[in-house]
């Protein structure tokens, strides 16, 4: 369970990150948080795994407040969530499965990592992972051979390799067409409900967020102003967070290709 | 049929930019006039003595004396054993260096600085003064070269090896601290397998410039071909200077193209 509990952030420039944000997510959700950029949403995502640090408040990770962690204290809450990156930062040069065994370096000791040698279960887990988002024929590939789409699969596997407890997800589609976003997100909620992993996806596009999530979160400006599950969501509600009109470059679209 | 068509109009040169220009121009060209009158060439003098050492020295530096091949081409596997082990000893002496200078790696302004400065005062060194610096310290032989041409490469390839630091790509590195990787295990992980190839490059690139840096080196009594150049020149033994020559380009141009393909393949 994640509980933000009056969390502020204003970055050393006086940007206002996020401000008085409360919210309670609770394990196995898949929870889509919505807003045009600039208004947060990537933020609040970097505010659970500490990429960027709080300026007050609490943010509580399993009962504990994680904004005190340094060190390994740190690693270990980073072990357990998982992150989706919309460039993938995967290691261009590096194999698929080197790739993807990555995600096992926080449980794995630093001498056994400098060598390669990985355990033998971790290496299955890997190539486990990669047969869940059905890449498992491009293991010994380098990774910028693989298209966009491909890319963001392979970081997916990382991610399940990892073996976290939550998966964060930074606007994994916004770099992908439309037909290959409802794939990646297929995948993320495939896994969401069959590993039961609290998921959390910063999305701009309305008619996917719809599609997707059990709940959504909106935000503008650093602040939430709406959170409820889907059903009680319609078009009025977006305008209401966005501030505007909705408009042809808010949807994605290509449902029907996936 | 062509379509006519317009472009909009070309901005103006302001009148600053114009006579910025034209002052520009006229000092360079009064600079130039002005270092070569004074720099005091005695023209007809020049003219005479190349007219007259021409037909002494050329025909002779193009019939080599084949008699010195063995000794030359021993003097010349010296060279490149000292271009080799220097050019090593210093890819490795830069590594640590180029993590100092490098801005996003040591975390802080400071400490770049600190390195990027250590990484110029060693670069301002030509290395046929390194050279003379280290004959006098360990004395005349190839030791000396080889300390000469570590040190004088390794600042050039520090500054090369920060250069390629700074510009990797830090969203890996950011994927694996998110992932719980420690700094260690995101050094081998997120950082060397980006920095490794364009590494090895410049280190082989660098070593090509060393092997015609080394040549020279023994003019100063550091080692190498140098040596025998300066015995041929202050004998007027100009056939074996010939064969000389003609090994350096040789074993220059064979290592350019290796040096080329290995460096094509690795990248």
């Amino acid at each position: 369970m994640i509980q933000f509990k009056d969390v502020d952030l204003v970055y050393p420039n006086g940007t206002v990150g996020l401000k008085n944000v409360n919210l309670t997510i609770n394990d196995g959700e898949f929870v889509v948080v919505v807003g045009l950029s600039g208004a947060g949403k990537s933020t609040l995502i970097r505010s659970i795994n500490r990429l960027v640090t709080p300026t007050s408040g609490e943010l509580l990770v399993d009962n504990e407040d994680i904004l005190k962690y340094r060190g390994s204290d740190l690693r270990k809450l980073r072990t357990k969530t998982g992150m989706i990156f919309q460039n993938y930062n995967l290691v261009k040069r590096s194999s698929v499965i080197k790739n993807v065994l990555a995600g096992r370096l926080g449980h794995t000791g630093t001498l056994r990592s400098i060598f390669n040698a990985y355990k033998k279960e971790d290496v299955g887990l890997a190539y486990e992972s990669l047969k869940r988002v059905n890449i498992a024929e491009k293991i010994y590939n380098r990774a910028d051979e693989l298209s966009g789409g491909q890319q963001q699969r392979v970081s997916i596997a990382r991610v399940l390799t990892q073996q976290p407890k939550y998966i964060l997800a930074d606007e994994p589609v916004a770099s992908l067409d439309p037909p290959t976003s409802h794939q990646v997100m297929t995948y993320l909620r495939k896994i969401n409900k069959e590993d039961n992993l609290t998921t959390i996806v910063n999305l701009h596009f309305i008619d996917m967020a719809m599609e997707y999530a059990d709940r959504i979160i909106g935000m503008r400006a650093g602040e939430v102003v709406f959170d409820g599950p889907v059903s009680e969501v319609t078009e009025k509600t977006f305008e209401e967070i966005y501030g505007r009109s909705i408009r042809e470059d808010d949807l994605r679209g290509g449902a029907d290709q996936s | 049929m062509e379509k006519e068509f317009t472009l909009p109009p070309k901005p103006k040169n302001s009148t600053f930019k114009l006579i910025r220009n034209i002052v520009i121009t006229v000092l360079v060209i009064a600079l130039y006039v002005w270092t070569f009158t004074s720099i005091d060439i005695d023209w007809g003098r020049a003219i005479e003595r190349a007219a007259n050492n021409f037909q002494r020295v050329i025909p002779q530096l193009f019939s080599p004396d084949w008699s010195a091949t063995g000794k030359v081409a021993l003097s010349m596997l010296e060279t490149v054993f000292i271009a080799f082990a220097g050019s090593l000893m210093a890819a490795i002496l830069a590594v640590p260096l180029a993590f100092l200078a490098a801005r996003n790696m040591m975390g802080g302004v400071i400490i770049s600085t600190i390195g990027k400065w250590i990484l110029s005062a060693v670069r301002a060194f030509p290395d046929i003064i390194l050279a003379i610096l280290f004959v006098v310290a360990v004395g005349p032989n190839a030791f000396a070269g080889v300390l000469a041409i570590a040190i004088g490469s390794t600042g050039m390839l520090g500054k090369m090896f920060a250069e390629i630091l700074e510009g990797i790509d830090m969203n890996v590195v950011e994927a694996m601290e998110a992932s719980g990787a420690n700094k260690i295990q995101i050094l081998f992980h997120g950082v060397l397998p980006q920095i490794t190839p364009e590494f090895l490059s410049y280190a082989i690139y660098r070593f090509e410039v060393d092997i015609r840096a080394s040549s020279i080196l023994g003019i100063v009594g550091a080692g190498g071909i140098g040596t025998l150049i300066i015995f041929a020149s202050n004998n007027r033994n100009w056939s074996e200077m010939g064969t000389i020559l003609l090994a350096i380009i040789l074993v220059v141009t064979v290592i350019d193209f290796a040096s080329a393909r290995i460096r094509r393949k690795i990248v």
